[in-house]
């Protein structure tokens, strides 16, 4: 029995029937309602049962109230045809009423109908619609009585009743007519797209259009009740019957309401299986779109429309975004007061940016700060790594060169050597011992460098300790014949530094000038403070044509293509320079001509 | 007096037999061993008077080897490493060394600083009976008040009168820096002006004197920026 009536309902046959009959009470409704409105049916007489307490009544009541107070305004009495109720109206000195008695109670016998203004009091009759009353105007010194007389309130009552006769019936088959509809659409809905044994959803060639095209069907539908009201407007008619003039535009509205119901239904029924089928949404212009939009949005702000720019760019490129839509929003936000309810939307869009902008920037953050530590790690890494190279390779370097310089060493005491063989001996001798204090120097570099250097800061003079290298160098100094100038201050210079390195820094560069200087030329050296800084300058000229920046001949050892000569390492300044900086200070040198300078520069050890 | 025995310890075998060669040619007797382990072995069944010690050895290191030895006895011991940080150094000496010798090392150098760690040993043990109250002992120092003499591990070194004031000075007062101006004004007895080099002129004279090494001085220290100071020991 259920599958019978199941399959009688996906007929195709009986599908259109109900399609055609929906249409047709659709229509009908729409008719009947015009047919109200043409026969000029005031509508209230369907709800309202009594004339008396009807809107129209109310509106009758303002009339005769206007019309009264103009009496005693205008001073003149109105013929009495014109008026069908009683009224009284007088101030202190004239009285007009076509009543035939002047006393309240007379009008207050009519209580139903009754109203009065007295003493700027009102006083209005309990069954009349009184929200609607207005209060007459102008001064309070007047006395007005209105009442309508039963012969007006029966004829009244007898049209209202005709009204309602006409327009209940119509209203209650308008009301029918859509019910009706209503659930033949329902049917409809429920048995559209299904066919008869089939379990799968059947589609018609509308439903491939976008949902939002479909929803456009229901625009005409819309339009004609939105509009309807003013197409009949001027075409009322004063008596009961239609005038031809009326049938032809009910025929043509008839026409029209079918068409429209048609395409509406069609719609409603297309758009019924779209959401069967689940794809109202997917198979929208909006669907395409919002995902593009929003991609698009979320791209700006997590960084995946940079990602080929480093994360610092990345924070900036977002920050120059939140702040262009965040401008772009405040101007929508001004177009909103025109619209003040709208306000909410830029707020809320606000929020949603402000909150990617926040989330993804902290996600960038974690990631630089990811970036910093891997990198400060590595460099531990890297750091300790070249320590423990330099540490094994000065042991691995160190251990062989023992042995060559003791067997050299036993070489040179062995008695039957060949002159030539001794001599050869010695040249092992001087080169195993150099190669022994390049290795010594070249460590003590790499490990001032690498910043594995234990200092021994403690306070010290500066002025002592030049003159101090002065005194342990004076044998060497003596020897090159150079004359040394110094000129140092007065005072001590106290500075915290570690005072072995330190003297290995004025060792090196003295050693340096007197191997360097051009016979026969001073050696200046000078020391003090300037402002906050103390200074060292060695000056002297150099005996050779120094083609060579200075940068260069600080990063000889980086470098090591230039040749230097046979004794020394030839990294005497670069170890100056590198323990000038692990004790705090700072190493320039300035070649200017044949003048050759070191600048040393501390800042003041207090 | 039988020949003195010496123990070489070092890994390396070849510096182990550089070295025996070079103080048998001196005279000494040798006994090598090539850990810390063997070392002490060797010292149980030998009569050994001086000890060279490499630190970095496989089975035991010369640090600890160090401490076992002088658990029980007081021979001289001199540490031979490649380690040259000044931390290592303070370490081994700390530890009970009586001397630091980096590699690759100066064949002479060894030599002198063996033969002064042996007069020293054998000095002391003479002198420890008859020591008397006018001589000042720093280390292998000896300054004899009397005599006017100063012996480096026994042996005299002849000073002038102003080295020998300035011996005098620092040694009374062992481990303390004296500026220049303080020591000129002690042993020149007039107010210094100028003096630093004076100073150290003649600092650098004693120290050639007295130091086997006069560029790594063991006893009279310059302290850079500051002043000078006899080491304590």
């Amino acid at each position: 029995m259920d599958t019978k009536l199941k399959s009688i309902s996906r007929k195709k046959w009986v599908k259109c029937i109900a399609f055609a009959l929906a249409t047709v009470f659709i229509t009908l409704a729409f008719m009947q309602l015009v047919y109200i409105k043409y026969i000029n049916v005031d509508l209230e007489s369907i709800i309202v049962r009594e004339y008396r307490e009807s809107k129209s009544f109310a509106y009758e009541v303002n009339k005769a109230i206007s019309t009264t107070y103009k009496i005693l305004e205008s001073n003149t009495i109105v013929e009495p045809g014109e008026i069908n109720y009683f009224y009284l109206i007088k101030d202190d000195e004239r009285i007009f009423s076509n009543a035939p008695i002047y006393y309240r109670n007379f009008f207050e016998r009519y209580k139903d109908t009754f109203f009065s203004y007295e003493n700027g009091m009102s006083t209005i009759g309990k069954r009349i619609n009184s929200d609607l009353i207005e209060n007459p105007h102008g001064e309070n010194d007047y006395t007005m009585y209105i009442a309508f007389p039963d012969t007006f309130m029966e004829e009244h009552q007898r049209l209202w009743n005709q009204a309602r006769n006409i327009s209940i019936p119509i209203i209650l088959s308008v009301i029918l007519c859509l019910v009706l509809s209503l659930l033949l659409l329902i049917y409809l809905g429920l048995v559209s797209g299904r066919k008869i044994g089939e379990a799968e959803l059947y589609t018609s060639w509308m439903d491939n259009l976008y949902t939002e095209i479909i929803l456009c069907g229901f625009i005409p539908m819309i339009i004609w009740i939105l509009t309807l009201s003013k197409v009949l407007y001027y075409d009322t008619s004063v008596g009961y019957g239609l005038s031809d003039r009326q049938i032809f535009n009910m025929c043509l509205i008839g026409i029209v309401t079918v068409v429209i119901t048609i395409i509406s239904i069609l719609a409603f029924l297309s758009i019924v299986r779209k959401v069967k089928g689940r794809n109202f949404y997917m198979h929208s212009i909006m669907s395409k779109i919002v995902p593009i939009i929003t991609a698009y949005i979320k791209n700006l702000f997590d960084g995946n429309k940079f990602k080929n720019y480093p994360l610092t760019k990345r924070l900036h490129k977002r920050q120059v975004t939140f702040i262009i839509l965040s401008a772009i929003l405040v101007l929508f936000m001004l177009l909103c007061t025109l619209v003040p309810y709208l306000m909410i939307l830029p707020i809320i869009i606000e929020a949603i940016i402000i909150y990617w902008y926040v989330k993804y920037n902290n996600e960038t953050f974690d990631e630089i700060n990811e970036g910093f530590n891997e990198s400060i790690k590595e460099q531990m890494k890297a750091e300790r790594m070249k320590i423990n190279l330099i540490t094994n390779v000065s042991h691995d370097l160190k251990t062989p060169l023992t042995s060559i310089i003791s067997y050299v060493d036993l070489l040179s005491k062995e008695e039957d050597l060949s002159e030539a063989a001794r001599d050869y001996v010695r040249i092992l001798t001087e080169k195993s011992n150099r190669l022994k204090n390049i290795l010594g120097d070249i460590f003590e570099l790499a490990k001032s460098t690498s910043g594995d250097v234990n200092l021994e800061m403690e306070m010290l003079d500066l002025k002592k300790l030049i003159e101090q290298t002065l005194g342990d160098m004076q044998d060497d100094i003596e020897k090159s014949g150079f004359q040394i100038i110094t000129k140092l201050p007065k005072d001590p210079i106290y500075i915290v530094s570690d005072g072995k390195r330190l003297y290995r820094v004025f060792q090196n560069i003295i050693d340096n000038a007197l191997k360097y200087s051009l016979q026969g030329t001073r050696i200046f050296i000078e020391a003090g403070k300037k402002r906050e800084d103390i200074f060292v300058i060695l000056k002297n000229i150099a005996g050779y044509e120094m083609n060579f920046t200075a940068e260069e001949i600080l990063q000889r050892f980086n470098r090591g293509d230039k040749s230097r000569n046979t004794d020394g390492s030839g990294l005497g300044l670069s170890i100056a320079e590198s323990f000038t900086k692990v004790c705090g200070g700072d190493f320039k040198v300035d070649i200017d001509g044949d003048m050759f300078k070191v600048i040393i520069s501390f800042k003041n050890a207090n | 007096m039988e020949h003195t025995r010496i123990l070489v310890v070092d890994d390396d075998r070849e510096i182990a037999n550089a070295i025996d060669k070079l103080l048998r040619m001196e005279g000494y007797d040798i006994i090598k061993a090539y850990n810390g382990l063997e070392a002490l072995d060797v010292l149980i069944s030998n009569n050994i008077q001086l000890i060279l010690l490499d630190i970095m050895m496989p089975k035991l290191d010369g640090l600890s080897t160090i401490l076992r030895i002088r658990e029980k006895k007081n021979i001289p011991i001199i540490i031979i490493s490649a380690k040259s940080e000044d931390s290592d150094k303070i370490l081994g000496l700390s530890m009970g060394a009586d001397d630091y010798v980096t590699k690759p090392f100066n064949p002479q150098e060894l030599l002198a600083r063996i033969k002064s760690q042996l007069r020293r040993y054998m000095f002391l043990g003479d002198m420890g009976n008859i020591k008397n109250s006018s001589q000042l002992i720093v280390g292998g120092l000896t300054l004899d008040k009397d005599s006017k003499q100063l012996f480096v591990d026994g042996e005299e070194v002849r000073l002038t009168p102003t080295e020998y004031k300035i011996m005098d000075f620092l040694m009374t007062n062992a481990g303390v820096v004296f500026s220049a101006e303080k020591i000129y004004e002690k042993v020149w007895e007039e107010p210094a002006y100028s003096v630093e080099n004076t100073v150290m002129v003649h600092i650098r004279r004693i120290r050639e004197k007295i130091e086997i090494n006069p560029k790594e001085p063991k006893y009279l220290k310059v302290v850079w920026g500051i002043g000078y100071k006899i080491e304590k020991y």
